[in-house]
C-alpha cells in the first residue's frame, strides 16, 4: 500500500511530485496569461512575462507543497513537514537555473546537430533521387528520434536530481500514525474543503468575475484587420432626446403660428389700405 | 418546534413533487467513482462543455452569417470587423473545433490505455467511435462556411478524397458538391449538416454514450489492490466534479487565449483559381495529406488506399478492439501490443503532420 522513500526510485518519486504539480499550477497560469492577452500584453514578451513569472511564485509553492504532501502521505505513508512546498520550491528553481539552462542549451545543440548530420545523409548522392515527401519525412525522422531520445534522457536527469531533492526531504520526514483510511482522507481534505456549497460557490463567483473581466478587458473590434476590408465610416446619428425634440417642436409652432398671425394682420392692413383708394378711384371718373 | 419552510424551498419542493428533482440529482451526482476522482477521467466532461460553448457560439455567428455564396464571405468579413466582439465569438468558435478534436483524442486515448474499452464496455466504445467520426465531420462541415480560398480549397481536397471511396463515395462527393465545382448548393448542403443533422446526431449518440456509461458504470484505474481502491472509492460529486470543473476553465481559458494569439483572418474570396494558394486541410487532417504525398500513394489505386482503405481499415480494426482483445488485462504496461500499437500511432500522426508543415516550404 505504502512505499519506503527508498523502495521508490528518484526518477519516479520527482516524477511523481512534479508532473501533477505542473498540472496543478497550469489552469491559474492560463488564466493569468489570458487576461494579460485580453490586456493587450504579451506573455512571452518582457512586461508582461516578468508579471506572469512573479504571480507564477506563489502559485508554484502552493502545487509543490499540496501534490509533495499528497505523495508523502498516500505514497511514502510518511506525515509531511510545514514547509515541504517552500523547501521543495526554491530548491527545484535553483535546480531549473543551473541543470535547466545547461539542458536547454544541450537540447538545442544537439537538434541543431541532429538536423545538420540529417540534412548530410539525405544530401549523399544514393538518396538524391528520394522525392521531396519521402525526404522530409525521412529527414525529421532521423534527427526527430536522436532529438527525442536526448532530450528524454536530460529529462530523466532532471527528474533523478528532483528526486533526490524529494527523497532529502522523505529522509528526514517521521512515519504517519494514522492508518491508510485516515491518511486518504487527510490528503483529500487537502485538495477539496469540507464546505463544498461554500467552494462551489466561491468558484463559480470567481469564474464569473474572471469573465467580466476579460469581456471588460477585451477589444471590441479586431485587432487584425483585414487588409483589403474597407471599414464602413459612417456617421453616427445624434442621439434623439423625446423631450427635447418636442419642445423644439413646439417652439417652432409657436413662433410659426405668431408668424401666420403676423402676415395675416399684415395682409388685413393692407387690404383695408388697397380698398380705400379703389373707392376714390372709383368715384373719379376714367381719363379715356 | 419545525421551522417553516421559505420561498424558495417551497418552489423547489413544487418542482421535485412533479419531476422527481432529488431523485434526479442524486442519480446524476452520487455514482460511485473506483479508486476516487481522478484527472484522467476529465476528457469526456471537457468534451461536452466544448459542444455546448460550440452551440453557444454557433447560434451567435448564426444572426449575422448568411449561408449564400454571393453573401457568405462578405457576412463573415462584417462579423470579424464591424459586429461588437464579433471577431472574438467566431475565433473561439474556430479554435474550439479544434480543441475538440484535440479532447476527442484524449479521450478515446485514456479509454484506450485503461482499457475501458473491455466488457462490459463494448457499446460505449462504438458510440464513442461514432461520435468522432461526426466531430470530424463537424470540422469537416464548417471548414467551408467562411468562403475564403482556404475553406473553399480544403473542401475540394476533401471532397475529391471522398469520391475515391468504394460504392458511397461518388454519391456522397456529388451529393455534397451538388454540381461540377463546389458552389451554392455546396454550401447549402454543409450549412444544413453543420447546423442541423450533426448537432442533432451528436446529442443523440451523446445521450446514449452517457446512459451506456451509467449503465455500466465508470471502469476505475487499472492498478491497486482491492483494498486501495476501496479505501479511495468515493461519489461524483464533488471530487470529480470540482477536477471537472477545473479543466472546463483550463480548457475554456486555452481557447480564448489562442483567440487572442492567433484570430481568425480570411484568406481572398473564394473563386475555382487557386492562383498562389496551396490548397491544404484542416491541420487534424494534414496528417493524411501529406500520406497521400508519398510517392507510394501516387496514381488511382494509390490514392484509393492511403486516403480511404487505410484509414477505413484501421476505423474498422478500432471497432473490432473489444471484440479481439477479450483478455481481462487492463493495465497498459502488461499490455505491450496495445502500448506499442498506440505509440507508433501517435508518432506517426506526429511525424505526417510536421512534415506538411515543412512541406508547404517547397511548394513556394
Amino acid at each position: 500500500m505504502t512505499a519506503q522513500p527508498s523502495q521508490l526510485s528518484p526518477v519516479k518519486l520527482g516524477f511523481a511530485v512534479a508532473w501533477p504539480a505542473f498540472w496543478t499550477g497550469v489552469p491559474i497560469k492560463i488564466v493569468l496569461g489570458l487576461l494579460l492577452l485580453a490586456m493587450g500584453q504579451h506573455p512571452w514578451e518582457f512586461p508582461g512575462l516578468a508579471f506572469l513569472l512573479l504571480l507564477s511564485i506563489p502559485v508554484d509553492i502552493w502545487a509543490v507543497g499540496l501534490t509533495g504532501r499528497t505523495v508523502f502521505l498516500e505514497r511514502l505513508g510518511l506525515q509531511p513537514q510545514a514547509s515541504l512546498g517552500l523547501t521543495l520550491w526554491w530548491q527545484g528553481a535553483a535546480l531549473y537555473a543551473t541543470y535547466g539552462s545547461l539542458a536547454c542549451f544541450l537540447g538545442r545543440q544537439t537538434i541543431a546537430s541532429s538536423q545538420a548530420v540529417a540534412a548530410k545523409i539525405m544530401d549523399m548522392e544514393l538518396l538524391k533521387a528520394v522525392p521531396v515527401a519521402e525526404r522530409i519525412s525521412i529527414e525529421l525522422t532521423l534527427w526527430g528520434s536522436v532529438s527525442a531520445v536526448v532530450l528524454l534522457a536530460l529529462m530523466l536527469g532532471g527528474l533523478f536530481l528532483f528526486g533526490k531533492l524529494v527523497q532529502r526531504q522523505a529522509d528526514a520526514a517521521s512515519p504517519a500514525s494514522a492508518p491508510y483510511e485516515a491518511r486518504v482522507h487527510q490528503w483529500d481534505l487537502m485538495r477539496v474543503p469540507a464546505d463544498q456549497p461554500l467552494m462551489l460557490t466561491v468558484f463559480t463567483a470567481t469564474g464569473v468575475a474572471l469573465v467580466l473581466l476579460l469581456w471588460a478587458f477585451m477589444p471590441v473590434t479586431t485587432p487584425h484587420p483585414h487588409e483589403s476590408y474597407k471599414q464602413d465610416e459612417k456617421k453616427a446619428a445624434p442621439a434623439l432626446k423625446p423631450t427635447e425634440a418636442l419642445q423644439k417642436a413646439e417652439r417652432v409652432l409657436t413662433q410659426a403660428e405668431a408668424s401666420v398671425q403676423a402676415l395675416e394682420a399684415k395682409a388685413k392692413k393692407s387690404k383695408g389700405k388697397a380698398a380705400a383708394p379703389d373707392k376714390k378711384a372709383a368715384a373719379k371718373p376714367k381719363k379715356a | 418546534m419545525s421551522a417553516q419552510p421559505n420561498l424558495l424551498e417551497k418552489v423547489i419542493a413544487f418542482v421535485d413533487e412533479r419531476v422527481g428533482l432529488k431523485t434526479l440529482q442524486a442519480k446524476m451526482l452520487h455514482e460511485p467513482v473506483p479508486g476516487g476522482s481522478r484527472w484522467a477521467y476529465v476528457f469526456g466532461s471537457c468534451l461536452l462543455f466544448i459542444f455546448i460553448m460550440q452551440v453557444v457560439t454557433g447560434i451567435l455567428l448564426m444572426f449575422y452569417y448568411v449561408p449564400s455564396a454571393d453573401h457568405a464571405y462578405a457576412s463573415t468579413q462584417y462579423i470579424i470587423h464591424e459586429v461588437d466582439y464579433g471577431w472574438f465569438i467566431l475565433s473561439y468558435h474556430f479554435w474550439g473545433s479544434s480543441a475538440m478534436v484535440v479532447m476527442v483524442f484524449a479521450h478515446m486515448s485514456q479509454v484506450f490505455l485503461w482499457g475501458a474499452y473491455k466488457s462490459p464496455r463494448e457499446m460505449i466504445w462504438l458510440v464513442g467511435l461514432a461520435l468522432f467520426g461526426i466531430v470530424m465531420a463537424f470540422g469537416f462541415t464548417g471548414y467551408l462556411l467562411p468562403w475564403d480560398q482556404r475553406a473553399y480549397w480544403a473542401t475540394t481536397v476533401g471532397v475529391e478524397i471522398m469520391d475515391k471511396a468504394p460504392i458511397v463515395g461518388d454519391f456522397l462527393a456529388r451529393f455534397l458538391k451538388g454540381g461540377p465545382t463546389p458552389g451554392q448548393m455546396t454550401l447549402s448542403r454543409f450549412f444544413v449538416i453543420h447546423v442541423m443533422i450533426l448537432p442533432a446526431a451528436l446529442m443523440g449518440l451523446a445521450g446514449l454514450h452517457l446512459f451506456l456509461f451509467r449503465k455500466a458504470g465508470p471502469a476505475g484505474p487499472f492498478r491497486g489492490t482491492p483494498d486501495e481502491l476501496k479505501a479511495k472509492t468515493d461519489y461524483f460529486f464533488p471530487r470529480q466534479v470540482w477536477k471537472d470543473m477545473v479543466a472546463m476553465g483550463a480548457v475554456f481559458a486555452t481557447i480564448c487565449s489562442l483567440a487572442f494569439i492567433e484570430p481568425v483572418v480570411l484568406l481572398e474570396e473564394a473563386t475555382p483559381d487557386p492562383g498562389e494558394y496551396h490548397p491544404e486541410p484542416e491541420w487534424y487532417f494534414l496528417f493524411l495529406f501529406q500520406l497521400l504525398r508519398l510517392k507510394i500513394f501516387s496514381g488511382e489505386f494509390g490514392q484509393f488506399l492511403g486516403g480511404v482503405a487505410i484509414p477505413g481499415a484501421f476505423m474498422v480494426l478500432l471497432a473490432a478492439l473489444p471484440f479481439i482483445d477479450r483478455s481481462p488485462e487492463r493495465n497498459i504496461f502488461k499490455r505491450p501490443v496495445a502500448l506499442v500499437g498506440w505509440i507508433l500511432i501517435m508518432t506517426s500522426i506526429l511525424i505526417f503532420t510536421v512534415s506538411a508543415i515543412i512541406n508547404r516550404e517547397f511548394l513556394d
